[in-house]
């Protein structure tokens, strides 16, 4: 064997099999940041050109070549959009519905991820298959009866409506009580003994070590009021009680090309930001919940 | 002792979860159940129902919709978007993080770049893609056009012609244009979660691997081949899996990009979706829509099973 | 194939950012490895074994020093173009390969003038796999595998492409202890058959004792001694390779060289004649203590440990540097010990002196070296 193999490699030339070797790692790795560095430009250059697009005036916007930056700041485009979309009503119904509705699906996934996490009850474990066997199904299957039961509830055009039918989510009930699960169940007895309280219990304990999840949670639960769209157009669609995402896209339905570009492309960005800021300070969070998850934006 | 803190969790579990359990009753249980049950009654209208009329049980609803022109445009369309989105945004999602996965400096700042599309509003960035791809100051077919848009602006500068530019969604356009552009604003949105999960299981991927295969001379095209993808195809089909059962669920970016019209202006609904035809139909028309749910879950069940039992025989363990 | 080292030094630079200290992890490693020989590098964590055996791959690049495959300077050559085959110590099998599919994998990698045949790469597997006795597992995946035969498999791919020097890192740690005493002689034997010069990396000094024709002793990059197993467990040149070969470990003292003699405590154990008077320490094989009634050291018994053809006299002594004094002796003469004390002489050759400060050794009128 070994006599093969002096054959197989000594009688290259090492010096030109090295130098070669070196070339080809050097072009690969300029191959690969080229690569890199043109699609991230591709994937930011939206945002860019939101940003841009919204500081020019009407008529540089129309210019036939192109302008890359704004020869002039017309901040004006900022006002004109809080008018024209009425941003302002918008944004205060999405703070309300998505605070209210934020706290209360808190309460509710706490209550039901400790009853599944730490109490024993007869069926527990076929209920929880239950209700993961419903994250399965699309959800429009459920908005075609939910439609005829907020409406037979008298719902319609109300906050309650966009806060009620979505409090409750299997996934967040299921990331908690993951999270719940991996507390040690000797805490829990040892407070038993020391006569502790559930509620006490949870409160002190429980939810302190699971900080991090509630925090996800809030954060994708208030993303989700935010970026709502399909069911607030379908019960909620009067000006009273609109959610942002919708009356952004309502306020400018017109695709003729004769809209005023600039100024949507302003209350695009004023609706972009709050999502930006997230993502800028909360974004190990959100890829924490995101990574488990599955689910698109 | 024990025993006492059992039967008495026993109905504390209950209280606790009572207020979830109600909710999903209502919001999950009965619609699971009034969804199947109005899809197979014929001619179903809730008004009727509450005056006392009965329906007869058949497949009309099934029949209808699976008949119906619009709603084969809408499946048609779906699939087309599907088939194309998620492998082109797979594979993309594959070659960008492979690439952050072998690269030194800036890798963080890039890595922070290709994350940024996933917090967005879909309507909003869309609306943004609407605006690029726009012909500004074209109205209604009048040639009045000032400003190609910026996608045009590139295709006149790459192609060296000040004239040339493309319908791309505006009045006029073809189905071809607007489902071209669909495709790009798709990909760009999958990009982010793709990206994530599939950079997540390359670093997870024991480092000797590749050093093995240095040692043995693999050459870079085989290593990705026969090493990087089977070691990562649990990501791959995870990612894949739910490409598709969000790719079926296609709506909201066809919103973002052309508004509650579905279409170029003068050809509404010209992109609608599967799902679009079920908003549009669950007012007027519960059995239908409730149908084409029943067959969108049908759909979906049908390529998730086929993408498991793809994986069970392609993914390596 | 013989491989030469030459000055060879590997710096790390400091992972902190803000002090700029290095770790220097291999320093001015000078060694040449004859043709066919199997070579244990050894020493503990983080002393550059694991560091030269990568450096010698072709994985890691040395800071500076020269690296010589035969006459050919390998140095600046990538790892794929030296014919190297290397053993992981986790063995880096490809998890959705069969064995054979894995054994046969860098055969596939050879293009132009190397490629082979199919029928080529088949036989050159099967050729391989039989060597390690791995014949009717082909077709297994590997974790439908023992840790042996995943070992085995490695090795199988390793030498496949049959390689001018096969590295093994730390190839044993993986398995128990039965497993890893059959696999150290099955190691033995393919390299014995192979002929291939074999460079391995490990931490246990008895494996390495065991199979190496050569060892090289190793501390925090430098390398303390080289040489056959038994010349090195005889004749150590400091303080660390005495402690670090041999078990049970050497027994250290606390001592000094006064008028010519070897003193522990106030006993004169030893001759040192032409020796100035100095503190040192005084190392002593377990096997080189002879029980004997007036013999100069005395030692407080307390207890034995029977061992079959001989006995393991425990006991303790005030300027002992171990909690216990370990001496082996045979078996017949356990009654001949007393229940208090006990007292020895010591055997020459198998009593080392080492400097107080520097920890070298000081040799002796008779001592080899």
């Amino acid at each position: 064997m070994a006599e093969k193999s002096r054959k197989l490699i000594s009688e290259k030339n090492m010096r030109t099999e090295t130098q070669k070797a070196k070339v080809g790692s050097v072009i690969a790795k300029i191959v690969t940041y080229l690569f890199l560095v043109i699609m991230a430009i591709i994937v930011i250059f939206p945002f860019y050109w939101m940003i841009i697009s919204s500081l020019k005036t009407l008529d540089e916007y129309r210019l036939p070549v192109p302008t890359f930056w704004p020869k002039f700041f017309d901040w004006d485009n900022y006002a004109e959009a809080f008018q024209a979309a009425k941003l302002l009503t918008y944004f205060k119904n999405t703070v309300i519905v998505g605070l209210v509705s934020t706290i209360l699906s808190l309460v509710v996934t706490v209550l039901s991820a400790f009853a599944f996490a730490r109490l024993e009850f007869k069926g527990k474990n076929l209920l929880f298959g239950a209700l993961l066997g419903t994250m399965m199904i699309p959800g429009e299957l459920f908005t075609i009866t939910n439609y005829a039961t907020v409406n037979a509830f008298g719902w319609m055009k109300t906050y309650t409506v966009l806060i009620v039918p979505f409090l409750v989510s299997v996934f967040y009930i299921y990331l908690l009580r993951q999270n719940f699960l991996q507390i040690p169940n000797e805490l829990y007895l040892a407070a038993k003994v020391d006569g502790t309280r559930d509620f006490k219990y949870l409160w002190k304990v429980m939810i302190p070590l699971s900080m991090p999840t509630l925090i996800s949670i809030t954060i994708l639960k208030m993303m989700g009021a935010w970026n709502s769209y399909i069911w607030p157009r379908l019960v909620a669609n009067d000006e009273a009680h609109a959610l942002i995402t919708y009356g952004l896209r309502n306020s400018f339905s017109d695709t003729s090309g004769m809209t005023d570009y600039p100024v949507q492309m302003a209350a695009v960005a004023v609706v972009s930001l709050p999502l930006f800021l997230v993502f800028v300070f909360l974004r190990k969070y959100i890829m924490k919940g995101v990574s488990r998850s599955g689910i698109k934006g | 002792m024990k025993k006492i803190i059992k039967s008495f969790d026993h109905w504390k579990a209950w209280l606790y979860l009572l207020p979830a359990i109600v909710l999903l009753l209502i919001f999950t249980g009965w619609p699971i159940i009034n969804t199947i049950r109005i899809a197979f009654l014929e001619g179903y209208d809730p008004m009727k129902e509450v005056g006392g009329e009965t329906f007869r049980i058949g497949f009309q609803n099934f029949e209808k919709v699976v008949t119906y022109k619009r709603f084969l445009e809408c499946l048609k369309t779906t699939m087309i978007l599907c088939f194309t989105t998620v492998p082109l945004s797979t594979m993309l999602a594959l070659l960008i993080a492979v690439c952050l996965n072998s690269i030194g400096p800036l890798k963080r700042f890039l890595q922070t770049i290709f994350f940024m599309p996933y917090v967005t509003n879909s309507i909003a960035i869309g609306m943004v893609f609407a605006a690029m791809f726009n012909i500004v100051g074209n109205a209604s077919g009048i040639t009045t056009i000032q400003n190609a848009g910026i996608v045009n602006n590139v295709l006149q500068f790459l192609t060296g012609n000040k004239d040339f530019y493309i319908n791309w969604i505006n009045a006029g356009s073809t189905y071809t244009h607007n489902i071209i552009v669909m495709i790009i604003y798709i990909v760009w949105h999958a990009l982010p979660f793709k990206i994530l999960i599939l950079l997540g299981g390359l670093q997870s991927v024991n480092k000797q691997y590749y050093e093995a295969a240095k040692v043995d001379g693999t050459s870079r095209f085989r290593t990705f081949w026969r090493i990087t993808v089977p070691l990562l195809s649990p990501m791959i089909a995870y990612v894949v899996i739910t490409g598709f059962i969000g790719g079926f669920k296609e709506y909201s970016s066809i919103v973002g990009i052309f508004g509650d019209t579905m279409g170029p202006a003068g050809n509404a609904k010209a992109l609608n979706t599967m799902v679009g035809y079920i908003y549009d139909a669950l007012a007027g028309q519960a059995g239908r829509a409730s149908a084409a749910a029943l067959i969108l879950f049908g759909i979906i069940l049908v390529v998730t099973l086929i993408n498991l039992w793809v994986s069970k025989k392609k993914v390596h363990y | 194939m013989k491989v030469v080292l030459k000055n060879l030094t590997k710096i790390f630079p400091s992972r902190n950012k803000k002090d700029h200290s290095e770790v220097v992890a291999v320093n001015n490693f000078d060694f040449e490895i004859p043709d066919g020989k199997l070579i244990g590098l050894l020493g503990p964590s983080g002393c550059g074994k694991s560091t030269t055996l990568y450096m010698i791959s072709g994985l890691q690049k040395p800071t500076s020093g020269q690296i010589f495959f035969g006459d050919d300077d390998v140095t600046e050559l990538s790892a794929e173009k030296r014919g190297i085959g290397l053993v992981f110590q986790n063995y880096a099998l490809y998890p959705h390969m069969t064995v054979k599919q894995n054994i046969m994998f860098p055969l596939q990698n050879l293009r132009g003038n190397d490629k082979l045949s199919k029928e080529e790469i088949l036989s050159r597997t099967e050729e391989a796999a039989r060597l390690v006795q791995l014949d009717g597992l082909l077709e297994r995946k590997p974790s439908e595998l023992s840790g042996g035969q995943q070992q085995r498999v490695a090795i199988a791919r390793a030498l496949v492409k049959m390689p001018r020097v096969l590295l093994l890192d730390e190839p044993l740690s993986n398995l128990d202890a039965r497993l890893r005493l059959q696999t150290r002689e099955e190691i033995r034997r393919i390299q014995r058959e192979t002929k291939i010069t074999t460079v391995f990396v490990t931490h246990d000094q008895e494996e390495a004792m065991s199979i190496s024709d050569e060892i090289v002793v190793m501390k925090l990059g430098v390398v303390q001694q080289i040489g056959a197993p038994q010349d090195v467990y005889d004749d150590p040149t400091n303080l660390f390779v005495a402690k670090f070969l041999g078990t049970p470990p050497i027994n250290v003292f606390k001592g000094r060289i006064q008028g010519g003699k070897v003193m522990i405590g106030e006993a004169a154990v030893f001759d040192a004649p032409g020796i100035e008077d100095k503190d040192v320490f005084i190392g002593i094989r377990p096997e080189g203590f002879t029980l004997e009634e007036n013999g100069p050291l005395e030692l407080n018994v307390s207890g034995v440990d029977v061992m079959g053809r001989d006995i393991s006299v425990i006991s303790t002594h005030p300027e002992s540097l171990n909690a216990n004094v370990r001496s082996i002796i045979s078996a017949d003469q356990k009654n001949e010990i007393g229940s208090d004390t006990v007292r020895f002489s010591i055997k020459p050759h198998k009593i080392f002196v080492f400097d107080g400060e520097t920890e070298e050794r000081i040799y002796l009128q008779g001592d080899q070296g």
